[in-house]
């Protein structure tokens, strides 16, 4: 459990220091974002088939894409993770990085109704 | 994180929740600064008004347009030439400034004529442009002046005219970041959507929040341009008023400046279903990354794979000579709002310097929470500091160098801490890969100027060194490191021509088919 938490941690400061897509002005749209992006990075890291249909998923695509080539590239031992370990992974990364950019966030422009 | 009270603003006790030290094992949810309210009374603020962040930050930049100030030639003064937004249009838009010269007379009588007046003199005067952009000031919005109905009076009187009219007097906002708001909105509702561009490419984008900071944009349009993407529109430095009318036919919103324009890419999204990605133009690493999502949204990722790999082999030499030179040396990320986040992480990873403080003069809780994110433990991070807390930071942080802006830059001069300017820059375009070894080279500069060491010394108290002799910057900057790193036959100060961009607008690029 301890190295699942370290693991998760490594991800979360990646993301937090190289990525911008989870930091949209409004909560809602973080959360399409975080729900879009980590879903299609789970999809490539486990080899699973990513919808490519609309422009918005190219977008979502290329982020996580871009992500999951930053991931393997740093962190050798994804590559050992079985494909319900990563779903694992990925799952308590995204609890994270929405309490962290969402539920937790003492941001207050966040319920602001528009842009 | 706990929050950071300042010595000098004690006496002000609602700005300590206005600062925090990113503490070992915390998160953005133990504290993040309170941001993009109004300034306190009693703390002498570096922001600007809502009216400079309309005209000043997003207005002015956009090139074939007159920029008129409906208000008094003081507020023109002061949003005119400060910062360095160059177009190849030979800088209309930084060469000539308009204001309708209101007068205390008019403010009891009316300025709505006068206004009239100036708007017919200005297209006179220069029978070439046929787009101008009306900027509401303080005492034209209170006297409550119809600038949109004068519009449409010339606009009827003058069809070969086109007027956007920018309704955001300095009181509309806590800083100049409500300005940017108002701007951005005004322009999606008036003006997007009303031209049909000409489509050349299978890939279209508009390349958003990018003011072309001696020549920002024309790096990144080169890049662009190899890989055979079609940038329809620049909001808008460099940017066109008629191609900023056909923003809704791209294809993708390529987003730099989330502080200054995400609401207009955010919008786009709704109205057209336009994709925002955000993208970096600073740092290699960055950089290539964001080339690549863009090729890999289109599926040309090996034309961006081409450049990064050109680039990268041209410039990183040059990049690492400085790193080895910067490593270690202590900097205040002081800027206005974007940079905080995009510089944060990557000076650090890439020359070696450590965050010891950032700042934001207009940034939002967003912003913040970007830049703490990608600083490391030890940071001071502010919102909307005052000259004293800048001071302060300065005294106790003993920052090597900061990036600012060029009024608390001078202050910083005045304690002997050599500043860069981060808005405006000093020897640009910063973007691009040349761009970020130009910025390493002036960091460099910055810390080692031999001119900067003599200022240290204090002639009414110091020993002077008489005897001792002249040192250069390189003799200042190696005196620690190995021999190997000296010699290296690999890294190599920038080469690269004192102009880097003129020579961008004379290139020819390969055609791709349709």
């Amino acid at each position: 459990m301890e190295d699942l938490k370290e693991r998760i941690a490594l991800l979360e400061d990646y993301i937090m220091k190289k990525c911008l897509w989870q930091f949209h002005s409004r909560a809602w749209d973080r959360k399409t974002q975080n729900d879009n992006i980590l879903m299609k990075a789970t999809q490539l890291l486990c080899d699973e088939p990513v919808g490519l249909e609309t422009p918005l998923d190219r977008c979502y695509w290329a982020d996580a894409l871009s992500l999951t080539e930053g991931f393997q590239s740093r962190f050798e031992w994804l590559a050992a993770l079985s494909k319900e370990e990563i779903k694992e992974l990925m799952e308590g990364l995204k609890e994270r990085i929405d309490f962290v950019t969402i539920t937790g966030s003492l941001n207050a422009e966040l319920t602001d109704p528009r842009y | 994180m706990p929050y950071h009270e300042f010595e000098c603003s004690k006496c002000i006790p609602e700005r300590k929740k206005h600062a925090v030290v990113k503490g070992p094992g915390e998160d953005l949810t133990h504290a993040l600064p309170l941001g993009y309210l109004n300034t306190i009374p009693g703390s002498i603020s570096e922001r600007g008004c809502a009216y400079c962040g309309a005209k000043h930050v997003i207005g002015t930049p956009m090139k074939d347009v007159i920029h008129l100030s409906h208000g008094p030639t003081g507020c023109t003064y002061d949003t005119w030439q400060t910062k360095r937004y160059i177009s190849d249009n030979d800088n209309f838009q930084l060469k000539y400034t308009f204001a309708s010269d209101v007068k205390e007379k008019h403010i009891v009588f009316g300025a709505e004529k006068v206004l009239k007046q100036n708007i017919i003199e200005a297209f006179k005067a220069f029978p070439d442009i046929k787009r101008m952009t009306i900027y509401q000031t303080c005492a034209t919005a209170l006297i409550g002046d119809d600038v949109d109905a004068i519009a449409d009076e010339v606009m009827e009187e003058m069809p070969e005219v086109d007027i956007f009219v920018c309704n955001s007097p300095g009181f509309a906002g806590p800083s100049q970041s409500g300005g940017h708001h108002k701007i951005n909105i005004a322009w999606i509702k008036k003006k997007v959507g009303t031209v049909e561009p000409k489509i050349t490419s299978d890939y279209v984008i508009n390349y958003v929040g990018e003011y072309n900071i001696q020549g920002d944009q024309e790096v990144m349009l080169d890049y662009f341009k190899r890989m055979g993407v079609q940038v329809l529109s620049t909001f808008t430095g460099n940017g066109s008023y008629d191609e900023l009318k056909g923003m809704h036919r791209a294809h993708l919103n390529v987003l730099e400046c989330a502080r200054s324009a995400e609401y207009i890419c955010n919008e786009l999204k709704v109205k057209y279903g336009i994709p925002r990605l955000d993208i970096e133009g600073f740092g290699f690493e960055p950089l290539s990354s964001s080339l690549r999502k863009i090729g890999l949204f289109f599926g040309i990722e090996e034309r961006a794979q081409a450049i990064i790999d050109e680039e990268t082999a041209r410039w990183k030499p040059e990049l690492d000579w400085y790193k080895e030179r910067l490593k270690g040396k202590k900097v205040c990320l002081w800027p206005g709002g974007s940079k905080l986040w995009h510089w944060a992480h990557v000076i650090h990873e890439e020359m070696g310097v450590e965050v010891v403080s950032v700042y934001t003069k207009f940034g939002h809780q967003g912003d913040m929470e970007k830049g703490i994110a990608r600083c490391e433990e030890g940071a001071l991070a502010v919102d909307d500091p005052n000259e004293l807390e800048g001071l302060e930071a300065m005294m106790t942080l003993k920052p090597d160098v900061i990036f600012t802006g060029k009024r608390p830059g001078e202050v910083a001069k005045k304690i002997r801490v050599p500043y860069l300017n981060a808005h405006a820059y000093h020897n640009g375009p910063y973007k691009g890969y040349e761009g970020w070894v130009r910025f390493a080279r002036d960091i460099y500069n910055a810390i080692y100027s031999p001119i900067h060491q003599l200022a240290h010394l204090d002639i009414s108290k110091d020993e002077i060194p008489t005897g001792a002799g002249f040192q250069t910057a390189k003799m200042l900057s190696d005196v620690n490191l190995s021999e190997e790193v000296v010699s290296s036959s690999i890294l190599r100060q920038y080469t690269g021509k004192y102009d880097s961009v003129s020579d961008l607008r004379q290139k020819t690029y390969p055609e791709f088919k349709q």
